[in-house]
């Protein structure tokens, strides 16, 4: 290797070089499909959605996000950390800050570019939709030379890259909705993305130059009063009163800040939007909606910290030797992480519910929100408003929490083809659900669809409870769980599923919705079968 | 209660396999309780390996492996309440300050001597409000040594403690060992590869290569057997004598 940009180069071909054959194959594919569609002539439509979905928009967004992993170097890092996710070990090497930043940089841009231009040329787009030759690439190259910058930044406070990424990408996706609905000539758009990725480069090269040198600002001392709030509250409590509550005391201190952080941080930017909404009712309502989504969103980010075993460990996805050998059974240290899930769920909530009603009186917008209310109650009743409303509130924060640690049982496996095999699924679910349903409500197939509900249900139920006693009979055998926390795990279960069934029969009491299908719903709803795999995915990891 | 005379470790016939790799092929190892057990071999020989084993943190895949005549990965709780273990890379939680990190480790164990954490914690000279991440890597070793005496356990493991830190820091930890081994029944698991260590406190060492038992047997007998013209040649000699021939067995093979 005769330079350092073929030697950068050289090393994400090798690293990711599965990758590249998988783009290489996506490319192929849409090649030979054209090939057989105009040469050979052969017939084929891929107007409708979902096969467009499937074979054109679905492997150009997963091979999208894989490339913004790749080039950012997000695959490794801590999304939350306040360090640089740039690999410190390419800080050693005798190029400048320019080239570090630079390359990277450069041949994502010709990734993205070149990704969305075969896309583009090769793939069979729906019939009477025009569309644009370079902007899209260009917008591809910007959200990853932005997210290059982002991640590569330092940041004064825990979390902060997060909440960054959110609003500068999504104020770049906005804007490209905005010029779609307003079918924006290509040499505006190319006008206004052009200057981003040199703009991006010059904030991510300061980024690298002043990581390279080791340079973290620092706010935690402007905020120096919280932490001597919390050390006097700490203080106060010499000893911690079993090793359960020092435990959930680490996980607090380590995960339980982020999401309350986060919402505190996003909160502001939401609400202050009730100031411009005036009276109209649906705006408000959908303000509203947004600030209520916000914690289980942010959840899901601040979940992927929390199903990490460790950050000190050697591998990434590890136990750290100092948590694996903590005299506790892994019941008891997947515990310590549902608490401080609880904790971090209430406190944010709390935030919530007092950032809502202040902003809605300081801004003028309660009486709207309060005549929506009674009209809403004057309709169905005042109990069953009351316990919608507690349900839905109720609904949010349970989501909240189950976004939390829906995922603990993927993380704590350790295992790194399981926790991306899991994302890939995900998106793929992501991906396929908006075209499956627009195939459903098309092709008229929602009474079917509705008609087979308790069919579904009971598939579903049943794959559960299956899950269930293969996951409760592998606890019981490696005395995971003791029999008095199993007896006691499926009573709470059945408790609160029947709870919600009653609920649920008392508000949906109509003839036409059976009461089985409601218990059906009740025992989907209660989480079970993935919480409970948790402390089988951490032994898994902790003793290899 | 068990008995007195039972092996504090006993691992018989244990194989781990990375892959085609063979970390640990057939060892067998006894220890009896209230003695210093140096265990000495080359990088990659396997030591971390069967320290792992020891703690729970990787499963026999054949074998069996007991501490205290119980199963460590059935039993965690059991085994590792009674073990003080420091690692080589001694990944206490830097956010931590020292004073939360004594008061979070001393939850776990009951025994935890409250007076002997305070007289380490001050002849090693650490600050209690200082975060462990900014810690030098001696301060690291000495706060990782506290925990790991405080609660004075049956079996302290210290796994490559001396790797990278200074004199000064090794006499720490030599004293740690020391003083562990004064209270009477105490049996201390020290694994390096500065054999002049090992030869200052061990008892009894046990030599590992390429995953095999090279060697076992008290510090006295080791030098007794290696006296070569009647001068009795230090354990660097005999190492690199005894993994010279074992490397040239292998080679033949």
């Amino acid at each position: 290797m005769r330079s350092a940009a073929a030697a950068i180069a050289w090393e994400f071909k090798q690293r990711h070089r599965w990758g590249l054959i998988a783009l290489i194959g996506d490319v192929s594919v849409l090649a030979i499909i054209k090939l057989v569609v105009v040469i050979r002539g052969v017939p084929i439509h891929l107007d409708s959605p979902e096969t467009f979905a499937l074979v054109v928009m679905m492997p150009l967004t997963v091979m999208f996000t894989y490339l913004l992993a790749v080039f950012s170097f997000g695959l490794d890092g801590d999304l939350s950390a306040r360090q640089s996710m740039y690999p410190a070990r390419m800080f050693t090497r005798p190029v400048t800050a320019d080239a570090l930043a630079g390359l990277p940089l450069l041949y994502g841009t010709i990734a993205m570019i070149f990704l969305w231009l075969v896309t583009r040329l090769l793939a069979l787009w729906p019939a009477g939709v025009a569309i644009p030759l370079v902007w899209p690439g260009l917008l591809l190259a910007s959200l990853l030379a932005w997210t290059q910058a982002l991640t590569w930044m330092a940041y004064p406070l825990t979390g902060l890259r997060i909440i960054a990424a959110v609003l500068v990408l999504g104020l770049i996706d906005a804007m490209a909705l905005l010029a779609l609905h307003f079918n924006v000539r290509e040499s505006v758009m190319l006008a206004i993305l052009a200057p981003q990725i040199p703009l991006a480069y010059l904030v991510a090269r300061s980024a690298v130059a002043r990581a390279r040198r080791g340079d973290v600002p620092d706010w935690r001392g402007a905020l120096a009063w919280l932490t001597r709030v919390a050390g006097v509250a700490s203080h106060r409590r010499q000893h911690f009163a079993s090793p359960a509550s020092a435990q959930a005391w680490f996980e607090w201190r380590r995960h339980g800040r982020s999401l309350p952080t986060w919402v505190v941080i996003l909160l502001p930017f939401e609400l202050v939007l009730l100031w411009v909404a005036g009276d109209s009712t649906a705006l408000i309502v959908e303000i509203l909606l947004s600030v209520l989504l916000t914690p289980p969103f942010m959840a899901t980010f601040a979940a992927a910290a929390v199903s990490k075993s460790s950050q000190n460990a050697s591998d990434a996805y590890g136990v750290s030797p100092f948590i694996a050998t903590r005299p506790l059974t892994n019941a008891e240290l997947v515990a310590a992480k549902l608490k401080m899930a609880i904790a971090s769920t209430i406190v944010a909530w709390v935030l919530v519910l007092i950032a809502i009603p202040l902003s809605l009186k300081l801004s003028g917008t309660s009486a709207v929100v309060l005549e929506y209310g009674r009209r809403f109650s004057s309709i169905v009743g005042a109990p069953r408003a009351f316990v919608l409303l507690a349900l839905v509130l109720w609904g949010f924060i349970a989501l909240t929490w189950t976004q939390l640690v829906q995922s603990l049982y993927i993380g704590l496996t350790g295992r790194g083809a399981v926790i991306k095999g899991s994302v890939v699924l995900v998106l793929g679910f992501f991906f396929l659900f908006g075209p499956v349903a627009e195939w459903i409500v098309e092709t008229q197939r929602l009474g079917r669809i509705w008609s087979s509900l308790p069919l579904i249900f009971s598939i579903l139920v049943s794959v559960k409870m299956i899950a269930v006693l293969w996951i409760g009979t592998r606890l019981y055998e490696r005395r995971l769980l003791s029999d008095r926390a199993l007896v006691t795990g499926a009573a709470v279960w059945s408790i609160a599923v029947f709870a919600l069934y009653v609920v649920l029969v008392w508000w949906f009491d109509a003839p036409h919705i059976p009461h089985y299908l409601l218990m059906l719903i009740a025992i989907l709803l209660i989480p079970l079968a993935r919480l409970s795999a948790a402390p089988l995915a951490l032994a898994w990891n902790r003793h290899r | 209660m068990r008995a007195e005379n039972e092996p504090v470790i006993n691992v018989s016939e244990l194989t781990r396999r990375f892959g085609s790799t063979t970390a640990l092929d057939s060892v067998s190892l006894s220890m009896p309780r209230g003695a210093v057990y140096g265990l000495v071999g080359a990088n990659g020989a396997g030591k971390t390996t069967l320290i792992k084993h020891v703690l729970g943190l990787l499963r026999a895949q054949t074998g069996s492996v007991r501490v205290f005549g119980l199963d460590p990965v059935a039993d965690p709780v059991g085994v590792l309440s009674r073990i003080g273990y420091l690692s080589e890379e001694n990944d206490l939680p830097g956010w931590m300050r020292v004073d939360e990190l004594i008061r979070y480790s001393r939850a776990f164990y009951p025994a935890w001597d409250d007076d002997y954490a305070e007289e380490l914690r001050h002849s090693f000279a650490l600050d209690p409000a200082a975060k462990i991440k900014n810690l030098s890597k001696g301060q690291k070793a000495r706060a990782g040594i506290l925990v790991a005496l405080s609660y004075r356990p049956d079996l302290l493991v210290l796994d490559e403690p001396s790797s990278g830190l200074d004199p000064i820091v090794r006499r720490d930890i030599l004293g740690a060992i020391i003083r562990t081994i004064a209270d009477e029944g105490r049996t201390v698991l020290f694994s390096s590869h500065l054999l002049e260590e090992v030869e200052q406190v061990a008892d009894h060492v046990t030599m590992i290569n390429r995953g095999k038992i090279i060697l076992s047997a008290s510090l006295d007998s080791i030098r007794e057997s290696h006296r070569v013209d009647g001068r009795v040649p230090s354990l660097d000699e005999i190492f690199v004598t005894r993994v010279g021939i074992s490397a040239a067995t292998a080679s033949d093979g």
